[in-house]
């Protein structure tokens, strides 16, 4: 097992959401000032990957395809244990749907050279589609696994793995190379130490933007993208927000009375 | 793949495992129905397995005009990259302008997958289907939360894939119209490479299913403790319903993981969700708020869950559940 | 000047945070009602760092300086000012066998505290003195090459979480008249007494010790006989004072946050209470407070890290940012109305934590001696 390569995306901190405003016009959400972190399931991916970097010694290699300003995201992620970070970087870039995010992701990889296993998140919490993973698998050619719960390394090499599934679990057997993206249960993610981050700070970022890629710009960005976007609306709810007050027992005579006169009873 | 102005040819991918479809399956033939109805669309339900010709029937009922069957031993266990070559084969033959999958497991590594080998758009979980004026399939999906909801396009690229939420689309029954079933050959095309099926293990599910029910009593972190939520399951079974949970729940273990009500979870849309002890965040919000009748109780006045509830009740569940569960017995008796 | 915090700092703080938010939650309750700090968290922060921080490199430590203590401090405490403090008392350990202990003695003592095997312990405040330094009672005499020490000790933070504590005793007369000793817990004549039951930091566990003719070796004098008041000064003075100073500013920072979240939640009169004025103006002296403070403690934890004198500095921080904390809870407190004084609201244990910070370390009216005596001096006659 010689090196894991590790997806991260930076999204904008989730605590600050509220603070999401719509441009009007373009219909995309104006992200500045907003701090970014690491997707939290790109934690558990990254968990795993360092986890085989204790055991085998393996190479942890980060991946991202971010804004420059993004920086501090990785130097995180290299500040829990990884060895090496990627940031692909250009305004062809923008307006990447996941097929050609997948594909810029898959250039970069490439580019990278060798590899046993790429782990991702199993989905990011802002555009949570959970595409990318499955894609960029086919745009490398090698199977993928997603919701895994649990992956052991064979003493003999392969892996055994547990997927999540609507009530229940299957168990699989799988040769690297392979892509797998993780859940929730799949690990503990450790906290930072602080030695390795002092470590980390000698560790690249190096910043690859198209040129260094050689991608046909009308494969990539919002050329490429074979899904667009028509409209985007804030979500607005309104409910009748009618009070019952009083002591329990007054309250649950109210529930109760109107339980019944919607007809449940 | 061909542009295609008018939506002719509506594919939904008949999910199924261990020979039982999955649900959200039927529910997406309901809306493929729906969307066929502007140009006629013909529905084509596409169904990979072993021995599975008997489900055709069910699919039929349920909206397919027809079934295209592909039925192999190499298809028993469900596996990514077989079923990618076999979706792929099916495609490129045949030219479906829309092909819809379930936002499940499978259909989360399934579709994307095949929307890559056939350089096409995809969307994810989507909460509604429309078609625009020219025919095309307009898709929204929720992001950020819930917090926002994005209409998204596939203009050029065919097929026009998606995967649906399930619990959203509604089924229907008895269509009655004798369908047609077309069996593809696989022939050389299975790619039989990937990780191999050990074991499938499955777990369960008691009691009456969280989608089904028509009342859902649902708790979150609030409730506590597990003595606490015995009172979320009294008043379930009185009000004949099912009980639901929030993450932390889960977590603390009151609750089954497939009991949980969320983005991330089951959506339900019972006619009364009663929500005890849950703040109102907005990746479980989205998973109820199609609820007809939504009563909350929490002792915190400033509980966001209050803004998307029809009644709203600032107290202690533990006097108030009990107290309600008596009251309910009265008016049954 | 500058005042922006390093890339590294802002990671560490991330880091803290992180840690803080995730792991000491689930022991809050049980802090509340036993008093007792969590140990079972003393393994993880060794893991990161926090109980080295300060402690140098060769000595399993991280080797970091006193602002990046400070940040640890101040994100512990913004949760819990109790962990904090045990924390900040346990680096008090560190920093008396770091500066004054022979290379033995380091090399036995601080791995162990670094590793977070066990607690550190600072032992000064006798029933006879804590202000009152050199009026303690607790003695050390000479038997051979040893010491007898007798006596007691009071108000001391972590006694029952320590295997070993650093022990303040007469042995001579006046300031020169006071000795450090490392005492172990399984030293015959040396045993913990009470736990105290304090109303505020609860967590941080406080408590007694009883030296009833406990024999300690000539090797665990710390330092030479009679350095025992440089050692409890300088110890108090730099390490002490700017770990207190820390606690209290994370209660500080929380009272704000928790303030200014209830005052935008509130809704009265159509709106929320942020939107009245009265209620921005408590939420504008409590971010004064905060920056004055974080510009107090930063700064003396500055100059320690430049090798500067900073006792005056350092009294400086820990009196008003302790102060401070208490003003700002019962700010926050009102800004709740009659929520802010039940007990499922955070606040009112705010209220409680900043009040004890105020004795603890130091009384306010011994730093504002020494502060006084600064700003005489230019003065002063001959």
């Amino acid at each position: 097992m010689e090196r894991v390569i590790v997806c991260i995306k930076p999204i904008p901190d989730p605590k600050e959401w509220h603070l999401l405003r719509m441009d009007p016009v373009t219909k995309t959400l104006i992200r500045e000032g907003i701090p970014s972190v690491i997707n939290p399931l790109d934690k558990h991916a990254l968990e795993a990957a360092l986890e085989i970097k204790d055991t085998l010694g393996a190479e942890v290699v980060l991946l991202s395809m971010a804004p420059p300003f993004t920086k501090p995201v990785l130097r995180e992620a290299l500040a829990m244990g990884a060895d090496r970070a990627f940031l692909l970087s250009d305004r062809v870039f923008a307006g990447s749907d996941s097929l050609t995010t997948a594909r810029i992701l898959a250039a970069g990889i490439r580019k990278i050279g060798e590899f046993d296993l790429v782990f991702c998140g199993n989905f990011t919490l802002d555009g949570s589609t959970a595409q990318v993973p499955s894609q960029l698998a086919e745009c490398l050619s090698i199977p993928n696994v997603m919701h895994i719960n649990k992956m052991e390394l064979k003493k003999e090499g392969g892996l055994f793995l547990t997927q999540q599934i609507e009530s229940g679990y299957v168990y699989l057997e799988a040769e690297t190379p392979i892509l797998l993206s993780f859940t929730k249960k799949a690990n503990k993610p450790r906290f930072i130490s602080f030695l390795e981050m002092l470590e980390a700070e000698k560790r690249d970022i190096s910043v690859w933007n198209n040129s260094d890629l050689g991608l046909d710009e009308s494969s990539i960005g919002l050329a490429g993208a074979p899904t667009k976007m028509a409209d985007l609306l804030l979500c607005q709810k309104k409910r009748a927000g009618i009070r019952i007050e009083g002591s329990p027992e007054e309250i649950a005579q109210g529930l109760a009375e109107r339980i019944y006169q919607w007809g449940i009873l | 793949m061909k542009e295609s102005k008018t939506c002719q040819e509506i594919w939904v991918f008949a999910e199924q495992r261990v020979g039982v479809l999955h649900d959200a399956g039927l529910e997406l033939l309901g809306k493929a129905r729906e969307l066929a109805k502007r140009y006629n669309s013909r529905v084509s339900a596409i169904l990979l397995g072993k021995e599975v010709e008997g489900l055709t029937g069910i699919l039929m009922t349920h909206g397919a005009d027809r079934v295209i069957l592909v039925d192999s031993i190499h298809l028993g266990n469900y596996r990514l990259m077989p079923y990618v070559s076999v979706l792929e084969k099916a495609c490129r033959q045949h030219d479906p302008d829309i092909l819809l999958f379930a936002a499940s497991s499978m259909g989360m590594e399934l579709a994307p997958r095949l929307a890559a080998r056939l350089n096409t758009g995809l969307s994810a979980h989507c909460i509604d289907l429309q078609l625009d004026e020219d025919g095309k399939l307009l898709q929204m999906v929720p992001g950020w939360g819930g917090g926002v909801v994005a209409t998204i396009k596939c203009p050029e690229h065919r097929p026009q894939m998606a995967t649906v939420m399930p619990g959203i689309m509604r089924k229907i029954e008895g269509y009655d119209r004798s369908g047609e079933i077309l069996k593809l050959e696989i022939g050389e095309i299975l790619d039989t490479s990937g990780p191999r099926v050990l074991k499938v293990h499955r777990e369960e599910p008691c009691g009456m299913p969280l989608e089904q029910a028509e009342v859902v009593v649902a708790g979150g972190w609030g409730i506590g403790s597990s003595e606490g939520w015995q009172l979320l399951e009294e008043l379930s079974v009185v009000l004949c319903g099912a009980v639901g949970a929030t993450r932390p729940a889960v977590d603390e273990g009151w609750a089954r993981e497939d009991q949980m009500i969320g983005q991330s979870g089951k959506i339900v849309r019972p006619c009364l969700y009663i929500g005890v002890g849950i703040s109102g965040m907005m990746h479980h919000v989205v998973g109820m708020d199609a609820s007809n009748h939504i009563v909350t109780i929490n002792t915190d006045p400033k509980a966001g869950i209050f803004e998307v509830s029809d009644v709203i009740i600032v107290g202690d569940y533990k006097a108030i559940i009990p107290a309600l569960i008596e009251e309910i017995k009265k008016k049954q008796a | 000047m500058d005042f922006k915090f390093s890339e590294r700092e802002e990671l560490l703080r991330k880091a803290v945070r992180e840690f803080a938010e995730s792991e000491i939650p689930p022991k809050m309750e049980a802090m509340e009602e036993t008093g007792d700090y969590p140990i079972n968290l003393l393994q993880q922060m060794a893991k990161m760092g926090i109980t080295g921080i300060i402690t140098p490199r060769e000595y399993n430590g991280v080797g970091l300086g006193y602002i990046a203590r400070m940040i640890v401090l101040e994100e512990l405490s913004r949760v819990s000012a109790a962990v904090s403090m045990g924390m900040q008392v346990h680096h008090m350990a560190c920093a008396a066998i770091n500066d004054f202990g022979t290379e033995v003695q380091k090399k036995k003592y601080l791995p162990r505290l670094a590793r977070g095997e066990t607690m550190g312990c600072v032992a000064v405040t006798d029933p006879a003195g804590g202000s009152d330094l050199v009026g303690m009672q607790t003695r050390a005499e000479r038997k051979g090459d040893n010491w007898i020490i007798n006596g007691r000790k009071c108000f001391i933070t972590n006694t029952h979480t320590s295997d070993f504590w650093i022990v303040i005793a007469k042995t001579g007369e006046g300031s020169k008249g006071l000795s450090a000793f490392i005492v172990e817990k399984n030293m015959s004549g040396a045993k913990v007494g009470r736990k105290e039951n304090k109303f505020g930091l609860r967590g941080a566990n406080t408590g007694e010790l009883v030296f009833d003719n406990c024999e300690v070796p000539q090797e665990h004098l710390i330092g030479k006989e009679g350095a025992g008041f440089s050692v409890s000064l300088k110890t108090i003075s730099e390490t002490g004072r700017t770990g207190m100073a820390g606690v209290a500013l994370g209660i500080l920072n929380n009272c704000l946050e928790e303030a200014a979240k209830f005052a935008s939640e509130r809704v009265l009169y159509g709106k929320p209470i942020s939107a009245l004025q009265a209620i921005q103006f408590h939420i504008a002296e409590m971010y004064t407070e905060l920056e004055i403070c974080r510009l107090l403690c930063y700064r003396a934890c500055w100059m320690k890290d430049q090798g500067m004198r900073c006792d005056t500095e350092t009294a400086l921080a820990k009196y008003y940012t302790c102060d401070a904390a208490l003003r700002c809870a019962k700010k926050a407190i009102e800004v709740h109305g009659s929520y802010g004084i039940m007990r499922e609201y955070k606040v009112q244990r705010l209220l409680r934590d900043a009040m004890v910070t105020i004795p603890a370390g130091g009384t306010a009216e011994v730093s504002k001696l020494g502060i006084a005596r600064a700003a005489l001096a230019p003065f002063t006659k001959k």
